[in-house]
């Protein structure tokens, strides 16, 4: 496992993560509230990706998450092997009040256990939580500062159109159950989470840190500067977006 | 990716004629009418100038009349040019003055007057004259010349002159207001603004300078026009350059991308489309809602309902209007930002100038256009900035991770508003290169840090701080008080326009030819890829064949595109997801497109023999049978399939067995699979074997169909199903049986069919055989002739010209006796059989190479034949060139003739010198002093004997 990796314990690791996931199902608040530990309820849509860094300390290592939060909308599909080329985790989120985000997320696992990094780590969450917990609106968020402004975000998301009186539970359209078993046949670590409140969010990404290759980092990072980096320069040729995913090695793993 | 776009390949090279279109801002939608009224277009060698207070030289340049407008650029492109609606033209006088100078003087609507001297030679000034005059005449026919009155009162601008204009104002008292303008001005001004009037402007005015900024204005419109009629002189585009005041902005950036045009000839359509469509949804308006709240949301107008519907109704318009762009992410910000300073409607029609014609193809589902362009602003650093390029390739940073939101959200996400604003300003002033300027701009002044970043996380931090600093001072420490008042911003503005000026139209336009089949092909590649992955079931294929089936799919598109999906309303909230998905699904249409691609007898193939070449022409087969298949495919009943139900489809005919195909072809025609054909269906049924079988050589196949008829009535008859087996209440055991009745079972069926030996062979092997999962070979065969018309017909490779060839040909083959049509068979397995005479003599060796018995695979026949006359699709700028008309081609020889020669033109346009007393325009406020009013000398390439004239002319009394 990754705490035994012997001389990496002082020094930071870089972990290139990339979020993906249908559009508005959380992602960048996802990321908003690991990096700034902030909830916004009016988030702009993201434009191409946004990239955030934030450190997280694993027992007697840091890891430093270099974050790439994509655009979540079909059309900027294409887009996305430009972000998750060389990542070594990705997050693929989707929205537990709308059964459709599960099925985008599938259809993302399933690009990147074909076209990304073969060791990657992948983890689904499914996001909004606070909108199926019957507690969770009334009983206000654990001790976040910025509960004030939440009050006006119910017009902000989609799934929130519920009259307040209705019994939260309804609005959930991905049973856990049915995410879970899912991701434990794809071999994914899985979370549900709730970036308002921020239950469950730490938590991705601490998992995320343990089930690292650390190791395997630091030996490719030493060796060639970048991880990756050697093998992946002739994509990097081919241009600006490259949608060849990963040049060479794209071709023979995924022979379509 | 389940949404499949064929703008791709469709994409046309614009003519030199749409190029100058392009040039002039004048959407096609509007000179298309012109076009039905026959008026043609003409340009014209022409020296501008201006009448009345303006002091500006005159400018040498090109006059064009391109109904219903006249437009003029100067020599340089860039100086000086206009685009006036004729309409907006009251008057049109010949100059008297000296011998041989052929002069008009336009006198505009609110009594500005031009002067322009017509340089070429008379008859072609004259032709001129009368086809500009025929253009007035029908655009006052249309009522266009009234339209004006009422259209500027919601203009902005005619507000801020009126108090100081006479003319302009007596000519809008006189009419009294009629019905109010369509749109929406608000209740207290006659004209169109934006929210910013309510909720402020961003910025804090002072700082932004606005009063002497308006004041500045004020001054150009009253002189050079306004909203119809602006003529923009280079002090326009420094004004520009400055930033334009808010107020006005929204004003000027529909002047300038000419998107007032399109509100103009358009009244009333913007509430008429979200009228329309009211109450309607599709997976656009389900995208519009979910960003609503997540646009400009720092914004106060954006916190109000007002702010929200309006974007809401703009977003939403625009989506009914280009159902098959919809509503791409980066609209809802820019659509917010343009609603600051503009009306919906205004915004409405701006948004279509941007995705249509500014960037196009950048919202599209593909987003090609920004795909495309990100490659050609990498090529253009690779070009300008070529050590880091170079540095960005050894560290593996891809430019586009930052680049990619600059484009496509026009700064507006990346920098903070007011700078946006005013490289908005200039996008809509000098066209999209701007934006590759100004990225060039921001990577050179960062030039040092960015040789030190290591990855792409460091390349955005890198950019992130450079933008928040844009307010800052270029120079802090510079001990000279001017120099220190210079902000980044103002830097970089000042190196976008000054050093890479370079970068023209035209180096885009190049570029973007020069990498777009290379983005197409990587889409496509991409997109192919991501519809097999998401299919559900490859069933038995491979991932090339179903690769093949999507290529089938996507050329059927190509041909008879589909509907824009459009989202049915969520049946019920638990859907399992996959029902709310946009999906390209096709029709019959073009399904027999798609099938003819993929089965033999699903095309009629004409081999032609005319004496000059032979060539086989395809058609698509339409048949009842054919319809029938795409009902038995349409698993899902939705009256469209998809291409999973394409895949599925052809798996369950393509890996058959006989027993296995004799059900299958058994089930096609069973309609209420009830296991048994009626009579009608046994008919059904021979009919489209007949249809398979129908270019087969010789009778063969007919008898056997015949004897198929035979026999499965004699059977059918002796072997009567018993009603009380099969258990149907409603049917009584009739000796007679009715042609609806169920008459024919599968056992018999196969009976029938095992009879035959043509039969049996044909459900072995052919029936599957037919389909094909490879190209079909190319449309033409090897020409046998490789002379004269050889020679042409590689020179004329458009599919028109084409077209025209094979019919000219096949004239002459007609004529000469030599012409000949043979069918190519579906099958053709029994045609050496049965009349090899006659197919030798009809065949040549290399047609009987029909695809289904081939052995060199199509693939080989299609890349081995060089012919010359095989279409080359790549082929575009040979085919230009061959497009000349023949009348234009005598146009162009007169023209060459009579024109006398230009004007010494001076070379050194872009002499750098001499700009800084550009600057002072005599504004004390030293507005213009900003260094970034810089802008390039402009030289009108006149003589100094030429200006004199010019000046004489503004004087000269007209011709009686
Ligand atoms: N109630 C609730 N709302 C959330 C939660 N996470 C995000 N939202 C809201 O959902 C909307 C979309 O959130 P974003 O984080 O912008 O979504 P995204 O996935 O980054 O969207 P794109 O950038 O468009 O792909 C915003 O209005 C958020 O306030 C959550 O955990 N609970
Ligand atoms: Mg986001």
């Amino acid at each position: 496992m990754a705490e035994s990796g012997s001389g990496a314990a002082d020094k930071s690791v870089q972990v290139k993560l990339v979020l993906l996931g249908e559009a508005a199902v959380g992602k960048s608040s996802i990321v908003l509230r690991f990096v700034s530990n902030e909830f916004q309820a009016n988030k702009e849509p993201t434009i191409g990706a946004a990239f955030l860094t934030q450190k997280c300390r694993l027992e007697d290592r840091v890891l430093r998450y270099e974050i790439w939060d994509t655009a979540g909308q079909e059309r900027f599909h294409s887009l996305a092997p430009m972000y998750y080329r060389n990542a070594q985790a990705a997050v693929v989120v989707y929205d537990v009040t709308k059964a459709s985000s599960l099925e985008k997320a599938k259809s993302w696992v399933k690009e990147l256990q074909r076209q990304a990094n073969p060791n990657i780590v992948i983890a689904l969450a499914g996001n909004k939580l606070d909108l199926v917990q019957p507690s969770s609106s009334s009983s206000g968020a654990t001790s976040m500062p910025e509960s004030e402004d939440e009050a006006d975000d119910a017009t902000a998301t989609p799934g929130e159109a519920a009259a307040p009186g209705e019994q939260p539970e309804s609005l959930r359209q991905v049973p856990r159950d049915e995410a879970e078993a899912y991701a434990k046949e794809a071999g994914l670590l899985f979370f549900e989470t709730s970036a308002k409140t921020g239950e469950g969010v730490v938590e991705i990404f601490t998992e995320i840190a343990k089930k690292i290759p650390i190791e395997h980092i630091l030996a490719s990072s030493r060796g060639t500067g970048r991880p990756g980096a050697a093998g992946r320069s002739g994509a990097a040729q081919e241009g600006g977006v490259s949608l060849e995913e990963n040049g060479a090695k794209g071709k023979d793993a995924c022979n379509c | 990716m389940s949404t499949i776009s064929t703008q791709l390949r469709t994409f046309k090279e614009p003519t030199k004629e749409q190029l100058t279109q392009l040039f002039f801002s004048i959407p096609p939608s509007i000179t298309a009418r012109s076009e039905k009224d026959g008026l043609e277009r003409m340009e014209i060698n022409a020296v501008l100038s201006l009448s009345a207070e303006a002091e500006e030289d005159s400018y040498a340049g090109k006059l064009y009349l391109i109904p219903p407008f006249l437009s003029f650029a100067s020599l340089d492109r860039k100086s000086c040019r206009f685009t006036l609606p004729l309409c907006t033209i009251r008057r049109v006088e010949r100059l008297n003055a000296r011998a041989g100078i052929y002069a008009l003087s336009l006198s505009l609507w609110h009594g500005m007057k031009i002067v322009v001297q017509l340089t070429s030679l008379r008859p072609t000034a004259d032709l001129f004259c009368s086809m500009l005059r025929d253009a007035l005449k029908a655009e006052l026919q249309h009522g266009q010349m009234k339209a004006v009155r009422n259209f500027v009162k919601t203009c902005y601008s005619e507000t801020l002159v009126l108090s100081t204009s006479p003319a302009a104002e007596e000519e809008l008292e006189e009419k009294t207001p009629q019905e109010g303008q369509e749109g929406s001005p608000s209740n207290d001004t006659p004209y169109h603004v934006g929210l910013g009037l309510k909720f402020k402007f961003p910025g804090d005015p002072k700082k932004l300078r606005e009063a002497s900024k308006v004041k500045l204005w004020t001054t150009y419109l009253k002189t050079h026009g306004r909203n119809l009629t602006l003529l923009r002189y280079p002090q326009c585009t420094r004004l520009v350059q400055v930033g334009l005041p808010n107020r006005l902005r929204g004003e000027m950036w529909e002047v300038l991308s000419g998107s007032l045009f399109l509100r103009f000839s358009n009244p009333g359509l913007y509430e008429q489309i979200l009228e329309d469509n009211k109450g309607r949804t599709s997976t656009s308006t389900e995208d519009i809602e979910k960003d609503l709240h997540r646009s400009l949301p720092e914004y106060s107008a954006y916190q109000s309902e007002e702010g929200i519907s309006a974007l809401r109704r703009v977003l939403q318009a625009y989506s009914f209007q280009n159902p098959e762009l919809g509503y791409c992410q980066a609209m809802n910000i820019l659509a917010a930002a343009l609603l600051i300073y503009m009306s919906e409607e205004q915004a409405f029609w701006l948004l279509e100038v941007i995705c249509d014609r500014l960037l196009p193809g950048y919202y599209s589902t593909s987003m090609h256009g920004t795909l495309l362009d990100q490659r050609v602003f990498e090529s253009l650093v690779q070009k300008c900035l070529p050590i880091i390029h170079d540095y960005f390739q050894e560290v593996d940073v891809q430019l586009s991770v930052a680049s990619l939101p600059w484009f496509l959200s026009l700064f507006i996400n990346s920098m903070p508003m007011v700078f946006a604003c005013r490289i908005i300003d200039c996008f809509f002033c000098m066209g999209p290169k701007v934006l590759f300027q100004v990225g060039l701009a921001i990577l050179k002044i960062n030039g040092e840090e960015l040789l030190k970043i290591q990855d792409d996380g460091g390349f955005i931090q890198l950019m992130r701080s450079y933008f928040a600093s844009l307010g800052n001072s270029a120079h802090p420490k510079s001990p000279d008080p001017r120099a220190r008042a210079i902000t980044r911003f103002q830097e970089l503005l000042l190196v976008s326009f000054r050093e890479f000026a370079i970068i023209t139209d035209d180096t885009i336009h190049n570029e973007r030819r020069k990498f777009r089949s290379e983005i197409v092909f990587s889409i496509e590649s991409f997109s192919k890829r991501a519809a097999v992955r998401n299919l559900k079931s490859l069933e038995r294929f491979t991932k090339e064949q179903a690769g093949f089936i999507y290529d089938a799919l996507y050329r059927a598109m190509c041909v008879v595109p589909p509907p824009a999906p459009v989202m049915t309303p969520v049946p019920s909230l638990i859907s399992d997801g996959n029902e709310e998905k946009p999906e390209t699904r096709i029709g019959l249409r073009t399904f027999r497109v798609f099938l003819s691609e993929v089965a033999t007898w699903a095309r009629d193939e004409k081999v032609i023999i005319n004496g000059f070449q032979q060539r086989v022409d395809r058609e698509v087969a339409e048949h009842e049978f054919i319809d029938r298949l795409f009902y038995f495919w349409d698993v899902s009943c939705k009256g469209a399939l998809s291409f999973q139900d394409l895949v599925s489809g052809l798996d369950g005919v393509m890996f058959n067995d006989l027993m296995e195909n004799i059900e299958w072809f058994f089930n096609l025609h069973d309609k209420n699979k009830d296991g048994y054909l009626t009579k009608d269906e046994v008919l059904t049924l021979s009919e489209s074997l007949l249809f398979i079988f129908r270019f087969e050589i010789g009778d063969a196949y007919l008898g056997a169909v015949s004897r198929f008829m035979t026999n499965a009535f004699e059977y059918g008859d002796a072997l009567l199903p018993q009603p009380e087996e099969k258990g149907e209440e409603d049917d009584a055991p009739l000796p007679d049986i009715g042609h609806n009745q169920p008459y024919l079972n599968l056992a018999t069926f196969r009976m029938v069919v095992l009879a035959d030996e043509i039969l049996e062979s044909f459900f072995e092997t052919d029936l599957s055989a037919c389909f094909k999962l490879e190209p079909v070979p190319m449309m033409d065969l090897p020409s046998s002739n490789n002379g004269f018309l050889g020679d042409l017909i590689s020179n004329i490779a458009t599919d028109d010209n084409k077209k025209l060839f094979n019919r000219f040909t096949d004239r002459i083959g007609q004529t000469i006796g030599k012409h000949q049509v043979i069918h190519r068979p579906a099958i053709g397995r029994y045609t050496k059989l049965d009349e090899p005479k006659a197919r030798e003599s009809l065949l040549t060796p290399s047609m009987r190479q029909s695809p289904s018995t081939s052995p060199t695979s199509a693939t080989d026949a299609a890349v081995r034949v060089p012919s010359p006359s095989s279409v080359s699709t790549s082929n575009l700028s040979a085919a230009e060139a061959s497009k000349i008309s023949p009348l234009s081609m005598v146009k162009n020889a007169n023209d060459a003739l009579m024109e006398r020669p230009q004007f010494a033109i001076d070379d050194a346009l872009d002499d750098d010198g001499d700009t800084d007393d550009e600057f002072g325009l005599g504004e004390d406020d030293g507005v213009m002093d900003e260094v970034d009013a810089f802008l390039e000398a402009h030289d009108s390439g006149l003589t100094e004997e030429q200006r004199e004239l010019a000046k004489d002319l503004l004087n000269a009394k007209p011709v009686k």
